[in-house]
């Protein structure tokens, strides 16, 4: 636990295995919003990753998993700082690799646009930046979410289509968004310019379903981007990082080893 | 928070599963979870379903074990080896197989 812009906040480092000469690679996973936390990635991801001689963070955001939830701060920009102030706190100066998840990869773009420098490379995983469209729908989604999810039927239906496992997650999703002001905070940005985008010149890697969030148009984020490509997983929803982390296991190893060979060469 | 003692020698199956039952109750306690009778918690006992917890609960329970057993007991690298529904469907004796399997038995 770290206390983090006033939030005590609960995090993971994983100690890059058999790391080779000089400093080892930093990859910074970024959790979702609402019932997600640094489980998706810790549980997944991070063993492989440290594994393959990368040093691997995973934190749970402000409100999720184990870190605190204030009443307020919720917007991109909140998460941003979060962000640079545990990466301050633990002496992680040099650039890193943010993986996203979902929100976590508007958070990771958003991070990029501030501080390019801190920045070696991203993946989104089923994510987009912070841009007016992102808010629109952001704000759309939420708003459904709070009309839904407070109703005893919604619970039933989930109960009965995805088990209580799920219907659990949705009553704390729904606690989560009654005690703070994250449902207004979150969508208000602040919003990515096209000068913002055009300055996040890091390779990025953005993985989709092909039946995800952005199924309609999915070279989307590729185009707003200067140096993006896009891997699209088949037969896959929005649940891109749980249901195949295998697949995206391989993809981060083989981005982020691309990208350090490219560095010391 | 912790109390746990590291463990030297190899463990008998009981015994992991008595060390579970206290983890399980530590990471219940944080919630004030006054649900569960300890001595209810068997090895068909389902980690998400039965006690109510979650996947970041796994997470605190995997830095118990590597506390009581050592960080050869890596609860994080087994579990990402599984698929989601195995994970979701955790039974309190996969517990129990993973550590006896690492701890020598």
């Amino acid at each position: 636990m770290l206390e983090v812009n006033g939030v005590r906040t609960h995090y993971q480092l994983l100690p890059a295995r058999d790391a080779g000469q000089g400093e080892p690679p930093v990859v910074v996973f970024v959790h979702g919003l609402g019932y997600d936390s640094l489980a998706s990635f810790y549980l997944t991801l991070c063993p492989p990753v440290a594994a393959a001689g990368m040093t691997a963070l995973a934190y749970d955001l402000r409100a999720h998993g184990r870190t605190d939830r204030p009443a307020s701060g919720y917007r991109v920009g909140d998460f941003v700082d979060d962000l640079r102030e545990l990466l301050d706190r633990l002496d992680l100066r040099r650039p890193v690799h943010l993986v996203g998840n979902s929100f976590g990869g508007t958070v990771a773009f958003s991070f990029a646009a501030r501080h390019p420098e801190r920045v070696a490379g991203i993946v989104s995983i089923e994510a987009e930046p912070a841009t007016e469209a992102w808010a629109e729908k952001m704000g759309r989604t939420l708003g459904n979410v709070l009309d839904e999810i407070a109703k005893e039927e919604y619970l039933a239906w989930v109960t009965r289509t995805f088990g209580a496992h799920h219907a659990r997650l949705a009553r704390a999703a729904h606690a989560l968004i009654a005690a703070t002001s994250i449902v207004t905070d979150v969508p208000s940005g602040p919003l990515l310019s096209t000068a913002d985008l055009d300055s996040i010149t890091c390779p990025v890697l953005s993985i989709l379903g092909d039946q995800g969030f952005q199924s309609d148009d999915p070279l989307a984020v590729e185009r707003l981007l200067p140096d993006c490509r896009t891997e699209v997983i088949e037969g896959q929803n929005h649940s891109v990082l749980v249901e195949r982390h295998r697949t995206v296991r391989a993809m981060v190893l083989e981005f982020v080893a691309s990208l350090s060979q490219r560095a010391a060469a | 928070m912790s109390t746990i003692q590291p463990q030297t020698m190899a463990p008998t199956r009981d015994a992991v599963l008595d060390d579970l039952r206290g983890m399980l109750a530590m990471v219940l306690d944080q919630y004030g979870a006054d649900v569960v009778e300890l001595s209810e918690i068997t090895e068909d006992t389902l980690f998400h379903d039965d006690l109510g917890l979650e996947s970041i609960d796994l997470v605190a329970v995997g830095a118990l074990l590597a506390e009581r057993y050592g960080e050869h007991v890596n609860l994080a690298a087994h579990l990402a080896e599984l698929d989601l529904d195995e994970v979701i469907g955790m039974r309190i004796g996969l517990l129990v197989d993973f550590v006896v399997a690492r701890t020598g038995h």
